[in-house]
């Protein structure tokens, strides 16, 4: 941010960062034969969903585009408005036969149309949900803005609600950091709370 | 970027009048250090003083007011959906995540303070936590996050820097000029104290125009970075319609703090505007409304 910026107070929303998404198509195959984590057939993708009918209807496109790539695999697509206003498209394998390939193409479709219509801005996250050895979630969070990905876990025990197991999840940046670009600041993983995989 | 279609249009006329009110800032300085060097006072000195004066207010005025104010920093735990506010705006503006405090009052309010993006708090007041809906509340956040990207503190601290230089050169004249040195020292002093005076009156002209200026780019900048300039704007009316019920003697207790307010704390309307330091609600509304018409019509 510029001098010039600063004086005027003006900035642009940062738009999303060189596209690292499809990292995770090729780092899940360590995740599953390294550490036991398997992929649990889901994947989201949050953004703010602005309330235009330019918005509405690039969404409705998406949804098509979305549909008609995934009719193939079987993956299904579910829309879901949190109560803090974001919007999350959940992309859904077939029962029994999860494939982060085709959760990523689909994930990758989502976000390309919402880019390619002038709002790419508006995307804050995507997540591929996994499960642990113990059948515990863990997630992995693609940050847009930043294209870094981070591990999130969400402590399983329902009396510690929104604490992480930070643990866990720095064990996880050294046993991925070489398969996958991970996000060096720590003060950025942030947790995304409610997450409906 | 500079390819791509935006949501919202430019403001031109408000950044031109921001840089404007910077630039006459700027020339009321220029000319009052060249009155002093001009009489060739110690004015040495005193700017070391001033200068001391000024670093403190960068690096301590926030952890001092926030000890003065009773605002505590709170865990995720406590105030999650505060924080999942704030952490999903921090996503969205690429901003590493502030210290987020509660104030304990039933006063809805929120301010920002901190120098620089690395070292920010924002503060929310308890009485905007349970008045507004989650839109409202991350509107207000938003706008909080932008007086940060922004650099509001920096930017209104060193502003006031030379205000302050000019005052203490008031109290400085004023305790210590009479009694001593020859007549040509007097008059030497005289048009110090004259000069500050002017100097002081100006910059507090632009300084509350350049605060209002500010304001409206950080509405306009929280209302881009959410998507929903009518969220901030329900949330102005709601806190405005409030601020006029609850008791002067919180409002008293906080007006010195106003200027990093969303909406300043006020125990009467000010007659003119020019002496305010956040710009009509009317004009805020306004400005907001403008935004929203852009964006549903950038179909």
């Amino acid at each position: 941010m510029g001098l010039r910026d600063v004086l005027t107070g003006r900035h642009a929303v940062k738009g999303p960062a060189p596209d690292r998404l499809f990292a995770i198509s090729t780092a899940y195959i360590t995740l599953q034969a390294e550490h036991q984590i398997d992929p649990a057939g889901s994947a989201a993708v949050v953004f703010q969903a602005l309330a235009t009918s330019d918005f509405e209807a690039t969404l409705r496109d998406m949804e098509e585009v979305v549909r008609a790539t995934g009719g193939d695999s079987g993956t299904t697509v579910a829309t879901e408005d949190d109560s803090y206003g974001y919007r999350w498209m959940v992309l859904r394998n077939p029962e029994g036969a999860p494939s982060v390939e085709d959760l990523a193409v689909g994930i990758n479709a989502v976000s390309s149309s919402i880019e390619t219509a002038g709002h790419g801005e508006r995307l804050l996250c995507a997540v591929f949900a996994f499960v642990d050895a113990n059948g515990h979630r863990v997630y992995f969070i693609y940050n847009y803005k930043r294209g870094y990905w981070y591990p999130f876990v969400p402590d399983p025990d329902p009396a510690h609600p929104q604490q992480r197991m930070t643990e866990r999840e720095l064990q996880l940046k050294a046993q991925m950091s070489s398969e996958m670009p991970i996000e060096p600041e720590l003060e950025r993983w942030f947790p995304l709370w409610g997450i409906p995989i | 970027m500079a390819a791509k279609r935006s949501s919202f249009g430019k403001d031109n006329g408000l950044q031109a009048r921001m840089l404007l009110t910077i630039f006459l800032l700027g020339l009321v300085y220029v000319a009052f250090i060249g009155v002093l060097f001009a009489v060739g006072a110690a004015a040495g000195l005193i700017v070391v003083v001033a200068v001391v004066l000024l670093l403190v207010q960068l690096f301590a005025s926030d952890k001092i007011a926030l000890a003065t104010l009773g605002v505590k920093e709170v865990t995720p735990a406590q105030e999650p959906e505060l924080h999942t506010i704030v952490e999903r705006l921090c996503v969205q503006a690429d901003l590493p995540k502030p210290r987020v405090c509660v104030m304990e009052t039933s006063m809805p309010n929120a301010f920002a303070m901190g120098r620089s993006k690395k070292s920010t708090t924002v503060c929310a007041t308890r009485g905007i936590l349970e008045l507004l809906e989650p839109a409202e509340l991350e509107g207000v956040m938003a706008h909080e996050l932008t007086h940060v990207i922004n650099r509001d503190v920096m930017v209104m601290t060193l502003a006031s820097f030379f205000a302050t230089l000019a005052s203490l050169i008031l109290q400085f004249a004023f305790f210590f000029g009479g009694g001593y040195g020859n007549r040509e020292e007097e008059e030497d002093i005289f048009l110090i104290v004259i000069a500050s005076l002017a100097v002081y009156a100006l910059s507090f002209l632009l300084l509350r125009a350049l605060s209002r200026y500010r304001e409206f780019a950080a509405d306009r900048g929280g209302a881009v970075l959410t998507g929903r300039p009518s969220a901030l704007a329900s949330a102005l009316l709601k806190i405005s319609g409030t601020m006029e019920r609850v008791p002067s003697q919180d409002l008293r207790a906080a007006e010195g703090m106003s200027a990093f307010f969303i909406i300043p704390a006020r125990t009467k309307k000010s007659l003119l505007n020019l002496f305010s330091d956040h710009p009509p609600l009317e004009q805020r509304l306004a400005a907001l409304q403008r935004l929203e018409a852009q964006l549903q019509g950038a179909a």
